[in-house]
């Protein structure tokens, strides 16, 4: 379109809804309106609900002139059930404004061609506060505030004003207000649709077990991944709504839907337009299988009296919602490469994670530190952290390499002695007080087959055969929570395995093993 | 070329051997197909690749898919040995070690971001091997109790269907390659001077039908830098050198000689 030409752009406004009050549910009952519209061009702005507009120009010549075109949107929202009235102008303000000077008397109104500046004119200054960019409308309304001090009180008048000084005195939103007053309104309309509901539920009249809802969640995800499908969308999550039954017991018979608290629990799926039907339905069974664990843990006190749960009252209704719609751009499996096994193994992670809980399973990042355990941070599978202290720094004081391959998650206590029976101990100034001569290594963590159980107790004395130390480390010293002071030693026991010990306050733990 | 990929299933949900598989036999057949993927390492179809060192001590030089391999702990030397296939690019999964020494298998050039820990599997183990077996071409497993004969045969399937390699720390009965350390000393440590810098250790192979014959190797493990290397030295020397027992190995008398004299000083 060349600058010259204005836009002319038609205007659908119904006066059913409210301006102030617009939200989701008012979006959901105007789409029969905007599918209305959408019959006569397929690209329609829904500026909010109670208000579309269009380009008419393309239309117009289709339909035989502007009144035509007009006449029919009427007729065709009126078809629905629904009072609309139609302004054509230049320009989506000045449209907007034609559709609602046609109301009530008139179905439609045209504003001719460049007639839209004289048709502007009479109204009042403030009115184009209404046009302002969202949440511009304040700064807006105290320009319309300045003109009327000014003296300027029509649209009209302003449009008069020279257009420089409009711009010199009031910048960039006095220019855009003078040009929309002038009837030479830049924008055109946005495409896009309010997205339809595409969530699919089903009730269970009477109330079923966990076992048939899985069952019947197979057929609504079939459902729901078809009516994505025919749209072209994918979804990058799937809010699975479970409601069990309303309580008879707890809440009477007589209103059970009026009484019952919304008891639904919903909980976010990851979808990513990867999960098939089936597997849907498998995430539903695992939030009912969660669902209702905790609800036997919660409920067991206060529900023990009518001998009820809420997974012996069943389930009375299941929902899945598409969360945040997203144009599907099919997936295309990486021919070989890390896409493929990474998508495998994301799969089997995700599964492990269903079945033993999502910290359960971890992948290691490396990290810097000192001690052994401070160089790896695991990280649940699937999450995204960024190391909080970055390997590849220096690190003085750190354990020098090779590193061990045994780190213990929680050092094991232990105990080392001298020759002569005495407990090692090592004095404020790194000084040894005796050469260390057996090791004695709690029992649990660090005994020949590994975990032997949950049985602790001191483990038998090893001869220390070498022994190196101690290496003094003070760490966090500002920080009292996480304050450390310990002198590190490595020993050498006489079965060849090697022990990265340290003493804090008189106490020698096992912190890794060289084995 | 046609008749190979034929033969091959396409290997959404057929487990890595023959995706390994699919890719050698295509890349073999035709070279426009890039063999430099990260799955195309690992393209040899019945072995998954060790470090060098230890390449001896198994029989066929590597891991053979399918197979378990026990060891007597999850030590460096279980970690030695599912080094070279992460480095292939291979997934490794380790379950029931909480206790890893991820540094340490970093050290050995495995790749950490490729790893997946699940530190308690709890009592369902078996299951949870199960599952990662579908993932990763390596799990690492320290069972909670010994296995029973029906856990371990149906493992045994599942290893046999998707082509993984199963090391087993602890005792697994019927294992064709039992691996464990015999004896080891540390370099590089004395009383009271010194720090570990390298293990000489002695792994003995055992087991049945190839590995039949016991097979010994006297390694680095680790070696100064972290790495698994065959300890050369250790051959011109005598059978049961005298440092072997324990104690500070003479040899690494030179090494002393460079270790901070401070710290010795303070020692003592």
């Amino acid at each position: 379109m060349s600058p010259g030409r204005p836009a002319r752009i038609l205007a659908v406004w119904c006066p059913d809804w409210p301006e102030e009050t617009a939200d989701r549910q008012d979006a959901r009952a105007f789409e029969p309106v905007v599918a209305a519209v959408t019959g006569f061009c397929p690209v329609v702005e829904v500026v909010r609900p109670g208000l579309c507009v269009l380009n008419a120009r393309g239309p117009a010549r289709y339909f035989g002139g502007e009144e035509a075109l007009a006449s029919k949107i009427v007729a065709a929202v009126a078809a629905r059930g629904v009072g609309g009235h139609v302004g054509v102008a230049d320009g989506q303000f000045a449209a907007a404004l034609a559709a609602r000077a046609a109301a009530p008397d008139h179905a439609a109104m045209v504003v001719p061609l460049g007639g839209t500046r004289a048709f502007l004119a009479p109204y009042p200054v403030h009115i184009l506060a209404a046009p302002a960019p969202a949440g511009l409308t304040s700064s807006w309304l105290a320009l319309a505030g300045q003109l009327v001090r000014l003296g300027i009180r029509t649209v009209g008048d302003f449009a008069a004003l020279p257009s420089r000084d409009v711009a010199s005195r009031f910048g960039a939103a006095g220019s855009a207000a003078q040009r929309i007053a002038r009837g030479a309104e830049g924008r055109r309309p946005a495409t896009g649709t309010v997205p339809a509901d595409l969530s699919v539920s089903m009730e269970f009249d009477p109330p079923v077990p966990a076992e048939p809802v899985v069952f019947a969640a197979k057929n609504l995800a079939d459902q729901l991944l078809a009516g994505l499908a025919a749209r072209g969308l994918s979804c990058v999550r799937i809010r699975v709504e479970v409601t069990p039954a309303p309580d008879p017991a707890r809440f009477g018979s007589a209103a059970p839907d009026r009484a019952a608290p919304d008891r639904t629990t919903a909980r976010l799926w990851r979808h990513d337009g990867l999960l098939s039907a089936l597997a849907i339905a498998q995430r539903v069974r695992w939030q009912l299988d969660g669902t209702q664990a905790s609800a036997g843990q919660e409920g067991q006190g206060d529900r023990e009296a009518d001998g009820t749960t809420a997974a012996e009252g069943g389930i009375a209704r299941l929902r899945l919602v598409p969360d945040q719609l997203i144009r599907a751009e099919g997936q295309q499996l990486a021919l070989w490469g890390d896409d493929l096994v990474r998508d495998r193994v994301e799969r089997a992670a995700v599964r492990l994670q269903a079945m033993l809980g999502h910290e359960s399973v971890t992948h290691p990042m490396l990290a810097g530190g000192r001690g052994p355990g401070d160089r790896v941070v695991l990280v649940p599978f699937g999450d995204v952290r960024e190391a909080r202290r970055p390997a590849g720094r220096p690190w003085p004081a750190g354990i020098p390499p090779p590193a061990p391959a045994t780190v213990y998650p929680a050092p094991i206590p232990a105990r080392v002695i001298d020759a002569s029976g005495a407990p090692v101990t090592v004095s404020g100034r790194a000084v040894v007080s005796a050469s260390p001569d057996a090791l004695a290594v709690e029992a649990g963590g660090a005994g020949g087959a590994g975990r032997t159980g949950g049985t602790s107790g001191a483990g038998p004395w090893l001869a220390i055969t070498a022994w190196a130390g101690p290496w003094p480390v003070t760490e966090r010293w500002w920080d009292s929570g996480q304050a450390s002071r310990r002198a590190r030693f490595q020993l050498v026991t006489g079965d060849g395995i090697g022990w990265l010990a340290a003493v804090e306050q008189s106490r020698w733990q096992i912190e890794a093993r060289y084995d | 070329m046609l008749e190979q990929s034929s033969q091959v299933k396409w290997p959404f949900n057929e487990g890595s051997a023959n995706l390994a598989r699919a890719v050698a036999g295509l890349a073999a057949g035709n070279a426009v197909f890039p063999a430099a993927t990260d799955t195309a390492v690992l393209s040899s179809a019945e072995m998954l690749p060790v470090l060098p060192a230890l390449a001896g001590l198994l029989p066929g030089g590597g891991l053979g898919r399918g197979s378990v391999v026990a060891v007597e702990q999850p030590g460096l030397l279980g970690l030695a040995l599912l080094a070279e296939a992460s480095a292939a690019g291979g997934w490794c999964g380790v379950a029931g070690v909480p206790d890893l020494g991820v540094v340490a298998a970093a050290g050995m050039r495995a790749e950490a971001s490729r790893l997946m820990l699940v530190p308690e599997p709890g009592p369902n183990w078996a299951q949870v091997v199960a599952s990662m077996l579908e993932a990763c071409e390596v799990v690492l497993v320290r069972p909670p109790e010994p296995p029973s004969a029906p856990v371990r045969r149906r493992l045994e399937g599942v290893l046999r269907r998707g082509g993984g390699v199963l090391i087993a720390a602890g005792a697994w009965d019927g294992a064709p390659v039992r691996l464990r350390v015999t004896q080891r000393s540390w370099a590089g440590i004395g009383d009271g001077y010194g720090r570990l810098r390298g293990c000489r250790a002695e792994v003995v192979a055992e087991g049945r039908g190839a590995a039949a014959r016991p097979r010994r190797q006297w390694l680095w493990l680790p070696g100064p830098d972290g790495s698994v290397t065959v300890d050369e030295t250790a051959a011109a020397r005598s059978a049961a050198p005298a440092w072997a027992t324990g104690g500070v190995d003479p040899q690494a008398g030179a090494a002393l000689a460079q270790l901070t004299p401070a710290l010795a000083g303070v020692a003592q």
